[in-house]
């Protein structure tokens, strides 16, 4: 029984919630079930084209290519192809992670995966017109250009941070996903 | 349909008939593998959007802006930051979502600050992203994306 909480630790806390919020008002209950609905509904329209790609990158890109274009010694141009990718991201940044895993099986460098997701979660390159016409320029260049910069940053100390074992564990994981 | 779901489904569907055209069998393999994961991935993510969902519905735009107004100071760059740190929101509600936000009375830095970690930082997401990477990485990735939502504030505060 413990386990079963523990594992669906989400499910347990949402039923309470909502529960508890249909006592206190249930227009809110309400609310709160239109949301999860329409962001269910937004997730299942967006998140399977984007697992056909992965499959489709996991039976075709060689190992090889990747260590070159993204491995350990890829340099600047493998943060450029990891910004590139993020960049073109679409969905939540919960999708980013099987993504990042495939990179990493594939013999990604973790600091350059680490920064494809970061840029996944916040630099959104296709809706940048979007972003300027709600928030504004000012505000859109101040936000994109500081996260660029301490991402950068983030990704190279990362490096550092993370020991040798450490990413060693995260490629072995990704090796062990499917 | 956003422009995000055009573009992602023409890229896969051309992909696709790409490889299909190329080999049958590798394609069939690819489509089957990206399949797998999607199941595994989806028990975690159902659960997870029905709570930020319950969420959203008691958060509401004029419940933030009441804590994000001009007054608010420190503890309202504070709140701002705590409230975009739990909730996710994907952009095309989050960027509308800070407008409003601005026009009902809230001041830029407070607003800057909810706005990034809105988008970057995830708790909601912490336990997934441990299982995928490990806790070290989940907390990292986090704090230096709520560490370039404070910078974000500080400039906001010199140029406005």
């Amino acid at each position: 029984m413990k386990t079963i909480i523990k594992n669906n630790k989400f499910l347990f806390l949402s039923i309470f919630l909502l529960i508890l919020i249909s006592f206190i008002d249930l227009s809110l209950t309400y609310q709160a079930l239109t949301n999860a609905g329409n962001q269910i509904l937004s997730m299942l329209i967006i998140v399977p084209p984007i697992f056909l790609l992965i499959g489709l990158f996991d039976v075709w890109v060689p190992r090889e290519t990747i260590i070159k274009l993204m491995g350990e010694h890829s340099g600047i141009q493998g943060m450029a192809l990891a910004f590139l990718l993020g960049g073109f991201s679409a969905g939540p940044t919960i999708a980013a992670f099987p993504i990042a895993m495939i990179m990493l099986k594939k013999g990604a460098k973790y600091s350059n995966v680490l920064f494809f997701l970061m840029v996944w979660s916040s630099l959104k390159l296709p809706i940048l017109f979007y972003q300027v016409t709600t928030i504004g320029l000012s505000l859109s260049v101040i936000i994109n250009t500081a996260m660029v910069f301490i991402f950068i940053l983030g990704a190279v100390i990362a490096d550092k941070v993370f020991t040798k074992e450490e990413k060693q564990a995260f490629e072995r994981k990704a090796q062990n996903i499917e | 349909m956003s422009i995000e779901a055009i573009i992602i489904y023409s890229l896969a569907l051309t992909l696709t008939l790409v490889s299909f055209i190329l080999d049958k069998e590798k394609t069939l393999k690819g489509i089957k593998k990206g399949a797998k994961s999607f199941r595994k991935l989806l028990p975690t993510l159902i659960p997870l959007f029905l709570f930020v969902g319950i969420l959203l519905a008691v958060i509401t735009p004029a419940f933030i802006s009441s804590l994000l107004g001009e007054e608010s100071g420190l503890l309202g760059i504070i709140l701002g930051l705590s409230i975009g740190s739990i909730t996710f929101m994907p952009p095309f509600v989050a960027y509308p979502l800070g407008v409003e936000l601005l026009e009902s009375g809230g001041a830029y830095p407070q607003v800057a600050g909810f706005l990034v970690t809105v988008m970057s930082v995830g708790l909601v997401y912490f336990a997934a992203e441990s299982k995928y990477f490990s806790k070290k990485a989940a907390i990292y990735r986090n704090a230096i994306s709520f560490l370039g939502a404070i910078l974000v504030i500080l400039i906001v505060m010199v140029v406005y």
